[in-house]
Order: structure tokens, then sequence, then C-alpha cells
């Protein structure tokens, strides 16, 4: 018994920027094992090649391209460069993003270059490279772009300026992909994900998801299975969508666990 | 508050959509939703029973005709005529689940009784028709299922609703009342579960190719069709298969409304 053939990647081509580490580098050996190939990009070329070599031990194949995603030429080049390699992109996957700095200070003492380095980090930096990598998509009629957002795209942060701006942006850029481009063949979705701690210690700040309704963090890899279902066929129905990954907390309202009980009497 | 127990972690699948040895009850599985849930399931791998909420000849017909492709793609089956009002009847309905399938991992309400009348024209009668089966039914299926999902610690719940649920159109005040609640229903209860390893997610289902009510007029369907981005309908296998895709998540998503919808409501 197999995965339905409709969940299968294989064969295609996935370009997923911030490969090298994290969130991006689990989705990477995801999408691998669903039989796609992949075009690793981010700007620390030893991190993506550490991706490929754990890409090539589960039988993929990869390449790495170091860019910047805030660079319009250096993000031309790194579509080309995947063009060129596998003759073809059919997925975009648009994952890197962070930094913020000045994020977490009142807004009185932001610059306006943290804002901008904000921004351009976490939305123009996807739009650089959607607008690359579309003109190839429509040509052949058919492609998948994801775009990572955040819980924080689509709920207000304390002191969090940048990082809350730019990720309800991605979400509605999303939109706007999906409405402008799905007659060309191109579906555009975006997964917001929620408290995804890389580290003991962010893992240790987040309380180890006490606040969290599920009442844990996410694992790196449970990203990879909702990024394979959203770009692969089984998804056909699906676009202009962002699906938050969050262990509930977005359909939540209060104190984790608060769970009131009123008695049935009469209406008021 | 230093009692908290971080919920285990799962792990990770080799194979993350197949669905062996998983057990899922598919209510209203004589619409072509539920039919399509129901095969996607099997395919994925699951056993699967199917029910209806009505015992007519026409609607018992249906339900044994998926209950016999079920069959056919070599998973167990079984085929359930339940009464949702009645506490008995949905209790009776999740032991036969349980009986001849083993277990309850997967529940999937996919009942629709269509209406759309103008709301001066609906008796209080009227409304407690469409909001029982509607509303009250997946109220309590999951209700039930989720006694069994909590002793095991494990469950998938899965609502299917319509996209009016979340946008306005004349004459479907009851319909679309109904199935909003579903989506409260839905976060509601996946805060209730979250720490009992039950998920509980929506899918918000656009206007679908051969659906029957809404999708009668085919003038209307195909002006509805030429506004969607992909200038064409979802079909019923997509929805099949963005229900596989939610049954098989590790547990990180819940309380979540997915659209299914080919970007509808990602439009202006």
């Amino acid at each position: 018994m197999a995965t339905p053939d409709r969940f299968r990647l294989d064969g295609q081509v996935v370009l997923l920027t911030g490969a090298g580490r994290g969130l991006g580098r689990a989705m990477a050996l995801s999408y691998a094992d669903a039989g796609a190939r992949l075009a690793g990009a981010s700007r620390t070329l030893s991190q993506l090649e550490e991706t490929a070599e754990l890409v090539a031990e589960r039988g993929g194949e990869a390449i790495s391209i170091a860019t910047d995603v805030t660079d319009a030429e250096a993000v031309e080049a790194m579509v080309a460069e995947t063009i060129d390699r596998f003759g073809r992109v059919d997925i975009l996957m648009n994952n890197a993003g962070g930094g913020a700095a000045g994020d977490g200070s009142p807004l009185e003492q932001l610059t306006d270059e943290q804002w901008r380095w904000g921004i351009d980090m976490n939305l123009t930096s996807q739009m650089l490279c959607a607008r690359a990598v579309l003109p190839h998509m429509t040509e052949r009629g058919s492609g998948v772009i994801i775009n990572v957002a955040s819980g924080f795209g689509l709920r207000g942060g304390r002191d969090n300026w940048m990082y809350v701006s730019a990720k309800a942006g991605v979400v509605n850029f999303t939109r706007s992909l999906a409405v402008s481009y799905g007659p060309a063949g191109v579906r555009t979705n975006c997964i917001a994900p929620g408290i995804f701690p890389h580290t003991p210690q962010a893992l240790e700040r987040w309380r180890g998801g006490r606040y969290i309704p599920i009442g844990r963090v996410g694992l790196a890899w449970e990203m990879g299975p909702l990024a394979v279902f959203l770009s692969s066929d089984a998804a056909a129905g699906i676009s202009g969508e962002t699906i938050a990954q969050d262990g509930g907390g977005l359909a939540m309202i209060g104190p984790t666990g608060w769970a009131p009980r009123v008695r049935l009497t009469e209406p008021t | 508050m230093s009692d908290f127990v971080p919920t285990p972690n799962p792990e990770q699948p080799e194979d993350p959509f197949l669905l062996k040895g998983k057990a899922a009850l598919v209510v209203g599985a004589g619409d072509p939703l539920g039919r399509a849930a129901a095969v996607a399931l099997a395919e994925a791998g699951a056993d699967v029973a199917v029910a209806s909420l009505r015992a007519g000849p026409q609607e018992v017909v249906r339900v044994n005709s998926v209950a016999n492709e079920i069959w056919s793609l070599g998973r167990a089956n079984a085929a359930i005529t339940l009464d949702a009002s009645n506490q008995n009847s949905v209790d009776a309905a999740i032991a036969r689940t349980t009986s001849e399938l083993g277990s309850l991992d997967i529940l999937v309400n996919a009942a629709d009784l269509p209406v759309a009348i103008p709301v001066d024209e609906l008796s209080p009668d009227d409304w407690h028709a469409v909001l029982a089966a509607n509303l009250l039914a997946p109220a309590m299926t999951s209700s039930a299922a989720g006694r069994v999902m909590k002793l095991n610690g494990y469950g998938r719940i899965i609502n299917i609703v319509s996209v009016l649920a979340a946008r306005g159109v004349a004459n479907t005040s009851s319909y679309a009342a109904a199935h909003a609640g579903v989506l409260a229903l839905t976060r509601a209860l996946s805060q209730e579960w979250a720490r009992s390893g039950i998920t509980v997610n929506a899918l918000q289902v656009g206007i679908y190719e051969g659906q029957q009510g809404f999708g009668d007029n085919p003038e209307a369907v195909q002006q509805l069709a030429r506004m969607l981005p992909a200038k064409a309908l979802v079909k019923p296998e997509d929805v099949g298969a963005a229900v596989v895709g939610l049954a098989a998540d590790s547990g990180f998503i819940t309380g979540e409304t997915i659209a299914v919808d080919g970007a509808a409501t990602a439009r202006v």
C-alpha cells in the first residue's frame, strides 16, 4: 500500500528559499521524500550543502544556490540557475524570512531603516521570488507558489511591528497572486506556522508549549507534509488560502484551558 | 502551575498520507462530498463506515453503493443509518463503527440539507429542520465520537461546510447560519479536546461540480465558475483529497477552517 498518486511530487522541481536550516530544511526533506527535486537557496552555502547532503542520504536530488532574497538581481539569478539545472520550476516555496531587528521595542524607538529591513526580509523578498518565477510558470501553464506567513500575520503582537505587518501582507499578497495567476494555472497558498522553536532555549522561552492549546510546540518536520500536500494535486481545489498550523492558537481566546461552566436556564 | 506535562510528540511517519489501520466514519456519505471523502479515505488505506441521516430507499441504495466501492478497494466497511436527533441512534452508529471496524479514528461530517428560501417564508419548524440536519447532526456525532476518541487519546474530526458559512447570499439565512454554527462548533471543540489528541477542523467548500440544490441552476453555476480564477468549479474529489490531508495530519492543525473553493473567497 502506497501514498495515493495525487499526494506525490515525483519528478517535480521545488525552489525552496531559506532551505539551510529550521523549517526550510525540514520541508526540503519532506519534498525529497515526496519525490521532488530540490533547489535550495539561502545566504549561507555551507548550510544549504548540509541540507543537500541530508536530501541525498534519503535518495533525493538537491542543488544549492547562495542568494539574497532581498536583492532582485540575485533572485533572478537564483531562478535562472534552477531552470538551467533542472529545466523547470514547478513549486516556489517562499520560506525565507525573519530578521526583524527592532521588533520588541516601542514604536517611537523604531528607526526607518529597521522598518524597511523587516518589511524587505519578510514581504518584499516573497514578492521578488514570485515575480521572478511567474513568467516561467505562466509560460508552462502550471505552477504552485506557497508563501510562509505566521500566526503573527493574523493577530497583533505587543511591540511587534515589521514582522506582523509584513506577514499580514504575505497573507493578502497570497490572495492576489491566486486571483491574478489562477487563470494561468498557478495556484498560490500560504502556511501560517505557530510556535516552532528551533533551540532548547526557544523551547524554554515558550514554556514547552504550556500556552499552546494542544499542549506542545510544533515540530519542524510537521510542516513538511502540509507543504507537500499544498504543493500536490491533492490541493487542486485550494487557492488563495492561508492555513494556520499552530496547535489551535488562533481558534482560541483567553487563557489556555479556559473551560467555563454555565448552567442552562432561561434566555434573558 | 508546575503540573504542566507537555503533550507527547508524535512520531514522524514514513509515509505522511497513508491511513492504513485507521477507522473512519463518514456521515452523509450519500452526498457527493461525503462519497468523495469516503472513497479518498479508503484509497489512502483507511477502513470506512458510511452513514446517512435518512432511511429512505434512495438514500439506503446510495450509501450501500458507496460501501460497495470501499469494499472493492479492499477496505473494511459498514453502511449505517442514524437519526441525529436521537442520542441512542447516534451512540448506536458510533458503537457499530467501532465494533465492525475495530476503532474510530476519523469522523467526517458531510451530511447536507440545502435550503434557499426568503427569510419571511421560513417557519420556526423550517428553521428547526435546517438547524437539525446541518448543525445539530455534526454536533451530536462529534459529541458521541469524541467520547471514544478521548479514551483512545486520538481523533481527527473534519466538518464539511459550505462557503455560505462565510459569505452572505440572499435566501440562504437558515442554511448559512447553520453552517457558520458548524465553524464555531469546530473552534470550540478544538479547544475542548485540545489535550486529548483530538483535532477538529473544517473544510469550507465552494459551489462544486454536480452539487444538488445550490447547483441546480446551470446558468448561475456557469456564471459562478467564470468568476473563479481557475474558471472551473471545484470537484468532489478535491474535497476528498483535502479530507485525507487533514485526517493524516500529525495533530498541530486544529480549530482551523480551510477553504476548498478555487479561490472564491480570496477575491473581492
